[in-house]
């Protein structure tokens, strides 16, 4: 034998047992599928539906194959019954998303698979996960991490307004609110109630309060005093005449009429307790945040005078005192009471006990006077709230207030002040449901209606926090 | 008024030495801290003034004169003297 000889023959031996290997895989292949298609034949019997193009199939089944199997010999499996291999996941070992082209139900389909024992591990359908339902449906992902409840207004900030609707928010405690998500499946408010928010006045033009706003009716001639004169009350009322225009330069009155009425679901800011009222500012309070008891008494006395003139005012929310008695502003305060306005005055925030040392208005104990305690988002009373056993009718809540502010702002805000238009606001509420309600019954409902807590025991009147949907009986 | 927390010491250095009728020298300021008011008088309200109940940042100043003790608030807006002669008053 020559050398090139031996090549040759060389080279013929190693095709020979090549191609010899090659005919035992494939028969191996076709041993091993043999029970496959024995199978799948089975799966012939599925409902089938006419086919769709393969662009608009999904993926509907999750199947996870034994270790070993290739994906050629998974892809001839699919393609026996009209399945394709959609993506192999490749961090998990054999799992593949099988999309089936006869848009079979894919229950039925991840069962048929599942009964594979000799193949397959497991087999699921591709559970659709909803993240933005249609609204009233479901849930809706809003900020970071809290999901929109069904009902919620769709303004921006309403995830921060934890006195509302609590969810545990940094570091609050769940449900720690005022139910306003029930109580909205009841009533929204409606803008034949009038709130006079009596303060430093109210941003007329703020976006989230402009439609909620108060107007002197056309037929309702402007207010005239006869030691005064006439003032321009289109849009409310000043006590300083000479100027004449409730329009807030301090923030203060802002902030409460926006807990009592911001616009709800306008895609704006925050939610008032109100989704639409009608706000009246009252201005007495100057730039700096403080005012004189006469000019509060002016103003309770221009609310009287629209009142009995038509006007629906049936609230006076008033976030202001000092530890100064005046008998001429408690005989004010009843006089609104004897109109069937309720005045819902906040209880100071000196940490002290207001049944020792009393603070006004909120401790005039008349009839249609409820004094308001501030609440933490914890349940608790906030830190420096003022208090009382007999003096001090409610809690509400009063830290970290985020609402309405000076020239379409928004501010977190503490204190009383910011508890008591929480309850003007359900007292709103209330009346918007049952507009007859008289004052004494608005006083009584709120305030046997709240959501006891026992560190407020022996320190409020109602020992409990108020609960919107509870005050509309639900 | 536009207060500044070191203008407001001043201020209340004045004031305080305008109602011991001493010259200002003799009136030292002894700290100045920022501190959070129960309401928007700085909890200094004048007798029968009404004010909106909202926590309201600002700053105690302390102060000394004659070897007695004085406190003033104050806040961007506004200054008040507590307790002066068991008064308070707004400055200005």
């Amino acid at each position: 034998m020559n050398r090139s000889n031996f090549w040759v023959r060389i080279m013929i031996v190693a095709i020979v047992v090549t191609f010899a290997a090659v005919l035992g895989q494939i028969q191996r292949w076709r041993t091993s599928l043999r029970p496959v298609i024995q199978e799948t034949s089975q799966l012939d019997k599925k409902p089938r539906r006419p086919k769709r193009p393969r662009q608009e199939s999904e993926p509907e089944v999750l199947v996870r194959f034994k270790p070993g199997m290739t994906v050629d010999e998974i892809r001839a499996i699919a393609a026996r019954t009209n399945d394709r291999v959609e993506d192999e996941i490749e961090s998990v070992e054999g799992l593949i998303a099988i999309d089936d082209l006869d848009n079979a139900d894919p229950t039925a389909v991840s069962e048929s698979y599942a009964a594979m024992s000799d193949y397959v591990v497991y087999a699921e359908p591709n559970f659709e996960i909803r993240l933005d339902p249609q609204p009233n449906e479901g849930f809706t992902k809003d900020l970071v991490y809290r999901e929109r409840p069904i009902g919620a207004p769709n303004d921006p900030q309403f995830a921060e307004q934890w006195a509302l609707n609590n969810l545990g928010q940094d570091g609050g405690k769940d449900r720690a609110d005022i139910d306003a998500l029930k109580a909205w499946l009841t009533t929204q408010g409606s803008q034949k109630v009038v709130v006079a928010v009596l303060d430093s006045g109210v941003d007329y033009t703020h976006k989230d309060l402009v439609s909620n706003i108060w107007l002197r009716p056309e037929n309702l001639p402007q207010y005239t005093d006869d030691e005064l004169g006439t003032f321009d009350d289109t849009r409310g009322f000043d006590a300083d005449a000479t100027i004449g225009d409730p329009m807030d330069d301090n923030g203060h009155g802002t902030h409460c009429a926006g807990v009592i009425g911001a616009e709800g679901d306008n895609n704006e800011g925050i939610a008032g307790i109100n989704w639409k009222v009608q706000i009246m500012p009252l201005k007495f309070l100057g730039r700096g945040g403080f005012g004189s008891t006469k000019n509060a008494i002016e103003a309770i006395n221009y609310t009287i005078d629209r009142k009995k003139k038509g006007v629906n005012v049936r609230i006076i929310s008033a976030s202001w005192g000092s530890t100064s008695r005046s008998k001429a502003l408690e005989d004010a305060i009843r006089a609104a009471g004897d109109a069937g306005i309720l005045f819902v005055a906040a209880a100071g925030n000196s940490s002290t006990d207001n049944d020792k040392r009393p603070h006004y208005p909120s401790n005039y104990n008349l009839p249609n006077v409820i004094s308001v305690a501030a609440l933490d988002r914890t349940d608790s009373l906030a830190s420096f709230s003022n208090y009382g056993a007999k003096t001090v009718h409610i809690a509400a809540p009063g830290k970290d207030i985020i609402s309405t502010w000076l020239n379409d702002d928004y501010r977190s805000a503490s204190g009383t002040s910011m508890a008591t238009p929480h309850v003007a606001g359900v007292a709103a509420l209330m009346l918007s449901k049952s507009p007859n309600m008289s004052v004494e019954k608005l006083r009584e409902r709120l305030l046997s209606s709240v959501d006891k807590i026992d560190t407020l025991n022996g320190r409020t009147v109602s020992a409990g926090r108020l609960n919107a949907a509870k005050a509309l009986g639900k | 008024m536009g207060f500044t927390k070191d203008s407001a010491a001043a201020a209340a250095k004045r004031d305080l030495a305008r109602r011991l009728n001493v010259e200002e020298s003799e009136v030292d300021v002894s700290s100045t801290s920022d501190s959070d008011f129960p309401d928007m008088s700085l909890g200094a309200a004048e007798k029968g003034e009404m004010s909106g109940q909202m926590i309201s940042s600002g700053w105690t100043i302390n102060l000394k004169a004659g070897g007695k003790s004085y406190e003033y608030r104050a806040s961007r807006d506004q200054l008040r003297a507590k307790d002066f002669q068991g008064k308070n008053y707004k400055i200005g």
